[in-house]
């Protein structure tokens, strides 16, 4: 499941990749990037906690040159006169002016190298409200952010991991280059389906998955029940030719009465719970009450 | 000699017996008294869920459903709650800051509805009647002809508590013709307020948004009585959520630790004094404070959680392989009297099928191991043994 993230086949929506102290998630998000990049997509990376410089050395050339680049390493906080990019610039307001004045046809992705000074400066409601236009707007297709969840309060990491459409969750695996990267999805249905595998990384940066995932995912609903055609697969014929059903309409039904006498039991039919009786000569009915003269 | 009887209402009727009718009881469609105290209840349309509550859903009352951890399975409750409104021609009233309410109403399932002579092209029976399927042309069932159609899915309300397929989607139809109020939080304006209210702003909004709602639909009592009275049934989806623009869920001590609190207490206050109901979601496994939690469980008067076995590593417990996950009762409303009904069991278990959102009581699947000890058969007798079953490989006991 990890590579189709990556690839980019499940349609956007705002993916996390946790990480934590025992191992940096910096690599995954630069591979992530990479596929963005050669998919022919536009990518806009917040870099809060790396230099350009750095940043070249883990990319393509190529590929660098491509992506667009906001430098909020240098002054986050706006310290300084005219800084490149500050963290209370991270609203949808101004989020949706520096994304727009890029080719409308191609699909955006939003990169945000780290939440960690996003959510120390920010509240957290505003920024769980700009995460969530990302994840419903148009303009940006698929929204990629990397959290330390070490470094945050449990909830805060449990709340933006709420909003997530996936999340993927990096430990350090038992060999020494490899990682375990536990992914939960939620797709649009809401079945959620997850998975556990071991990947390393190749020269070019592309992910390598080594195990099988085990998927543990199963579909919300019984899917045993759902429509299967009985007729198939069995010994005897259940299905008519045209001229089977020719022949069945040809058919005279036991009951088929002319079309009177059909109409005649038909209309009398209608509203009658009624018992109309007349009483017989031999009938002694009696329209007195018998037991009027008791006296009680 | 039975004389024929003009019956009042609806002029189908197959019989000519009509039920007298007490008058001093409003009767409002998809509600009726409870057995147990009298209350008007209305289902939540899950009938296990209805049973477990005491009958239903009171009239007047909150429902509290803790979230499962995807919110999947109560988002679904929240649905068919919605669902059974549209069924009974209740009108709605849908509050989200996630997604649109009407995306939600979209997404509500189809109920099952069992109609005799409906002319639906699903029934297979039409398919007999030949190939021209137009009105008069029973070809084997034509006795039944000129029998009333079964009504359509509205009036089908007389049952209390409908089943719903989760495959299929609600007909455009049958839902356009309920009423509902949306309360989108990103659409809605909200002014800031310069008082000193506990309340923030989403949730006074929202607050005002219900009471304007209440008092326009006439559900207050303030509408003459000639109108027919009718029920408003409130959906609050992940409220207490970072969205809603509260820090409930991040901080252990948050800001505004009061709003959602005092939300609950105007929003109780609102229900007692007119015909309607809410059932609302709160994410209660990112809220870590034990005493808040217990603030806002008690505010509301029936309170279930729900914790789904999905992501957790109980899903491959062979104990729990044949359930979605655990259902806790956390709290049974006290309506007018001393003592409640409490369910007999507390481990409760559900499962969602497509046709049906089951609860049952959890119980041990039979042990079927080969290291269970198993009883001589001078001592079997019928009682029941524990879990053994006949088809296991005991080669001691086969002797004839």
């Amino acid at each position: 499941m990890l590579l189709e993230l990556i690839q980019g086949t499940e349609g956007g929506g705002l993916i996390i990749i946790q990480d934590s102290i025992n191992y940096s998630g910096r690599h995954l998000l630069m591979s992530f990037i990479n596929a963005a990049l050669k998919r022919d997509e536009v990518v806009h990376l917040l870099a809060f906690e790396l230099h350009e410089e750095d940043l070249k050395h883990e990319l393509d050339h190529s590929c660098f040159q491509r992506l667009t680049f906001h430098n909020a390493f240098q002054d986050p906080l706006g310290w300084n006169e005219q800084p490149p990019f500050t963290v209370h610039q991270f609203i949808t307001k101004e989020l949706d002016s520096l994304l727009t004045p890029t080719h409308l046809s191609k699909p955006v992705t939003l990169v945000i190298d780290s939440f960690s000074w996003i959510l120390r400066h920010l509240s957290p409601p505003s920024v769980c409200k700009t995460l969530q236009r990302l994840k419903k707007g148009g303009a940006v297709k698929t929204t990629l952010g990397l959290l330390h969840s070490d470094m945050h309060h449990r909830n805060m990491v449990g709340s933006i991991c709420h909003l997530a459409t996936s999340v993927v969750t990096l430990v350090p695996g038992h060999q020494c280059h490899e990682a375990v990267a536990k992914t939960i999805r939620r797709a649009k249905s809401g079945t959620i389906s997850q998975a556990e595998e071991r990947f390393s990384f190749n020269e070019d940066m592309s992910v390598k998955v080594q195990s099988q995932p085990i998927q543990v995912g199963a579909p919300q609903t019984d899917a045993g029940d759902a429509e299967v055609d009985p007729t198939a697969n069995l010994t005897f014929n259940l299905r008519l030719s045209h001229q089977e059903r020719k022949a069945k309409e040809k058919l005279a039904l036991p009951f088929v009465f002319s079309k009177e006498k059909k109409s005649a039991l038909l209309h009398s039919g209608p509203g009658s719970g009624r018992i109309l009786y007349e009483p017989d000569a031999n009938d002694d009915y009696d329209q007195e009450d018998p037991d009027d003269d008791l006296d009680i | 000699m039975a004389a024929p009887m003009k019956s009042v209402g609806s002029s189908f009727n197959a019989t000519s017996f009509q039920k007298k009718t007490r008058s001093k009881l409003i009767s409002i469609p998809g509600t009726r008294p409870s057995v147990q105290n009298g209350q008007l209840i209305v289902s939540t349309g899950v009938t296990s869920l209805d049973y477990l509550i005491g009958g239903g859903l009171a009239v007047g009352t909150v429902l509290l459903i803790e979230e499962d951890r995807y919110n999947s399975y109560s988002h679904m409750v929240l649905k068919y709650f919605m669902a059974e409104g549209v069924l009974c021609g209740h009108e709605l009233f849908l509050a989200s800051a996630q997604d649109h309410p009407d995306d939600i109403l979209q997404e509500l399932p189809a109920p099952i509805l069992d109609d005799i002579a409906s002319h639906s092209p699903l029934e297979g029976r039409m398919q007999l009647g030949g190939q021209h399927a137009s009105q008069d042309a029973m070809k084997i069932a034509w006795r039944y002809q000129n029998l009333p159609k079964v009504q359509t899915a509205l009036a089908s309300s007389s049952r209390f508590g409908h089943y719903y397929d989760i495959s299929k989607k609600m007909e455009p139809e049958i839902r356009q013709a309920a009423n509902c109020y949306a309360f989108y939080l990103p659409e809605h304006p909200t002014e800031s307020s310069a008082t000193r209210s506990p309340l923030i702003e989403s949730y006074s909004a929202l607050l005002q948004s219900i009471q304007e709602v209440i008092r326009k639909g006439g559900f207050d009592g303030a509408a003459p009585p000639s109108k027919s009275r009718n029920v408003l049934r409130i959906g609050l989806q992940s409220l207490g959520s970072t969205l809603w623009g509260d820090d409930l869920c991040c901080r252990d001590n948050p800001a505004h630790g009061h709003a959602l609190t005092t939300f609950l207490y105007g929003l109780r206050a609102l229900l007692r004094s007119s015909l309607s109901m809410a059932v609302l979601t709160i994410p209660s496994h990112l809220i870590q404070n034990r005493a808040v939690m217990g603030n806002i469980i008690r505010l509301c008067d029936n309170a279930i959680a729900l914790e789904s076995f999905k992501g957790s590593d109980r899903e491959t417990n062979p104990l729990y392989k044949d359930y979605h996950g655990l259902l806790h009762v956390r709290q049974v409303p006290r309506l007018n009297c001393l003592l409640t009904e409490l369910p007999d069991h507390k481990d409760l278990a559900f499962k969602l099928k497509r046709k049906q959102f089951t609860i049952e009581r959890l119980h041990l699947p039979p042990d079927l191991s080969e290291t269970v000890s198993r009883v001589s058969r001078g001592e079997l007798a019928g009682a029941a043994a524990v879990g053994t079953t006949c088809g296991t490989s005991s080669n001691k006991h086969l002797d004839f």
